[in-house]
């Protein structure tokens, strides 16, 4: 097939049942795909939409001949008339490769994916402090992850929706929400614990520590008394009397509320000494916004993996 | 291009194999596609005790093609879990067969191997397109004047990004010779992160080949824009009560100048034909002036 300078070959997405090999000349393919905004060029040797021809996949790329050019074109009738000739183990292999390469596709896909979550968080927690507000522009943020990560504003789209649906954040027409700035900073911070000290990080809790922040929690909801610098004070006697009642029958002792003491969530109004009885302290004091958050990141952090591969 | 020209073939090797019979051991030298035709194989690692079996295969099943096409060792040993029919295609057998195929459908068998082979290198490596925004961008969220363990943070960024630790070092070298970050034995400080951002934004024209429209102003409008930046009272003007105020300050500016301050967001326009400063992008734009050199990396 010959074409002369400026024609057309064969426009992006059209199906089609055959490949291109360029003989001489040179073509110029365009695509309306984020990733590949720029054009490329196929030089003599080139062969181009190998899919089409084996499971006519639609075409790759607009193709515009930059010069003259010859161009061979190999159909699927071709293909199959030199398989039948061949032995049938030709054939497996090209059908190997071929399921090798979806494989590898969603592989990648997936993995891009993953790979572009702890970015996203980070910038996304940034720009929050950044624009000292609770919402942020997605474009915004897919165009930082670009920057930074070379993540793709898919990609970003795609796991904003999916913290979405985990409940921590909302997606309005072209910016995104979140009622607690320091829940996204928090996840980044779990993620970036787990990968590089490979140990669980602190913010995750146990069940005991999760009930018996629930049991703080429902108290300070019920306490008239304001905040004091956002911290919320609770009798221990109360805290006590409401544990038993929402821990199934379970006594809150020095030892449970123990490791809550020691990570800093909770604090005591004495130094706790940890073979005495609760009731040496008489309050407990803890910050009502962050075991919020806690209690909100430990309740999607299991989910979160989950949601990635699915 | 049609592969006319016919050499000798080299038959595939078919073998029948009993139960426990080991088809190939991940130590061979020889490497090989194996298809099971008929019965059941095992691939197993025998490196970990107890053994483990990674996967099995059924007859049309087969391994090695990335053996052969792409010099990929098959890791695990292959054993025959029942009498198994199995056919061997070798190096040789391999290579005589695309002697004699068309040359298209070899330039397809290796596209397909090629874009597998590129696409696990791609993984291994970063996607952002330029390592020294994407470090820069990291930067700018860091708290300013904190000091970080050099390490920690570099390691921090690669596990984001999949740079490699030493391109990082590298780019905070650049980082740090133009005074933004500061590296002091195992510590790195961001000391500027409010330039890190007028940076990217330097990079990302210089490399679209566009100019950065803070350092193409004119005198005069470096003039107003300092004053802008010193001015107290900013009530909304409409534009000729801007061009007089500049006039008053010996500043003379024309329409064009007042439509580019205008274009590049000096002003915002709270009410019709009514302006005041954008406090934020003159500061931006002051910024970038007095740290020119800075951002230009030719200190």
């Amino acid at each position: 097939m010959k074409l002369s300078a400026g024609d057309f070959l064969c426009l992006e997405g059209d199906f089609a049942s055959s490949l291109y090999i360029v003989i001489s000349g040179t073509l110029v393919g365009s695509c309306s795909e984020q990733v590949c905004t720029a054009t490329k060029r196929f030089e003599p040797g080139s062969i181009i939409d190998v899919f089409s021809l084996l499971e006519n996949a639609p075409r790759e790329y607009t193709l515009k001949a930059e010069e003259d050019c010859e161009i061979q074109v190999v159909d699927n009738e071709q293909l199959k008339a030199i398989l039948d000739e061949k032995p049938s183990w030709l054939r497996s292999i090209i059908e190997f490769l071929i399921r090798r390469n979806h494989i590898g596709e969603e592989n990648k896909r997936k993995s891009d994916l993953v790979q572009a979550l702890p970015s996203l968080l980070y910038l996304f927690s940034g720009l929050l402090k950044e624009l000292n507000s609770n919402t942020v522009p997605v474009n915004l943020l897919s165009e930082r992850a670009f920057r930074m990560n070379g993540s793709r504003p898919e990609e970003c789209r795609k796991l904003l929706r999916m913290l979405q649906e985990l409940g921590i954040l909302k997606i309005q027409e072209d910016s995104v929400q979140v009622e607690s700035r320091e829940l996204i900073h928090l996840l980044y911070e779990t993620l970036r614990y787990r990968a590089l000290e490979r140990k669980v990080s602190p913010n995750i809790l146990s069940m005991t520590d999760q009930m018996v922040l629930t049991v703080f929690i429902k108290l300070s909801k019920q306490n008239k008394d304001p905040l004091r610098n956002g911290l919320s004070a609770i009798p221990t006697s109360e805290l006590k009397a409401e544990a038993k009642k929402s821990m199934h029958g379970m006594t809150l002792t020095t030892r449970t509320i123990g490791s809550l003491v020691e990570k800093g969530i909770l604090t005591p109004d004495t130094t706790l000494d940890f073979h005495a009885k609760l009731e040496q302290s008489e309050f407990f004091f803890g910050d009502f916004d962050h075991i919020m958050d806690l209690l909100e990141l430990n309740r999607i952090f299991p989910l979160l993996d989950k949601k990635l591969v699915e | 291009m049609n592969g006319n020209s016919r050499q000798q073939v080299i038959p595939p090797a078919h073998l029948s194999v009993k139960a426990g019979f080991v088809v190939y051991s991940h130590n061979d030298q020889e490497r090989k596609i194996i298809i099971l035709d008929k019965g059941e194989l095992a691939a197993v690692d025998n490196s970990q005790s107890p053994r483990k079996i990674m996967f099995t295969m059924h007859p049309g099943d087969l391994v090695g093609v990335a053996a052969i096409l792409e010099r990929e060792p098959f890791r695990y040993d292959l054993e025959a879990t029942v009498d198994s029919e199995i056919t061997v295609v070798g190096e040789d057998c391999m290579e005589s067969e695309l002697k004699n195929i068309p040359l298209w459908l070899l330039a397809v068998i290796r596209e397909l191997s090629a874009k597998n082979r590129q696409r696990k290198e791609d993984s291994r490596h970063s996607r952002a397109g330029n390592s020294l925004i994407s470090l820069a961008e990291f930067c700018r969220y860091q708290k300013k004047d904190e000091p970080y363990p050099l390490e920690g943070f570099v390691q921090e960024f690669c596990w984001q990004t999949k740079a490699s630790a030493p391109s990082v070092k590298e780019d905070l070298k650049a980082l740090c010779r133009r005074k933004f970050v500061e590296i002091s034995g195992s510590v790195v400080t961001v000391t500027h992160p409010e330039l890190l951002e007028l940076f990217v934004d330097y990079l990302e024209t210089q490399e679209q080949d566009k100019p950065w429209p803070p350092l193409q102003l004119t005198l005069n409008q470096k003039k107003a824009l300092v004053r802008l930046s010193i001015m107290d009272n900013q009530t909304p003007q409409d534009p000729p009560a801007w061009l007089a105020y500049f006039q008053k300050n010996n500043i003379t500016l024309t329409a064009a100048d007042w439509i580019k301050m205008q274009g590049l967001g000096w002003f915002a326009n709270p009410k019709e034909n009514l302006f005041v400063p954008d406090s934020k992008k003159v500061q931006y734009f002051l910024l970038a002036l007095r740290y020119e050199i800075n951002l230009r990396g030719v200190l």
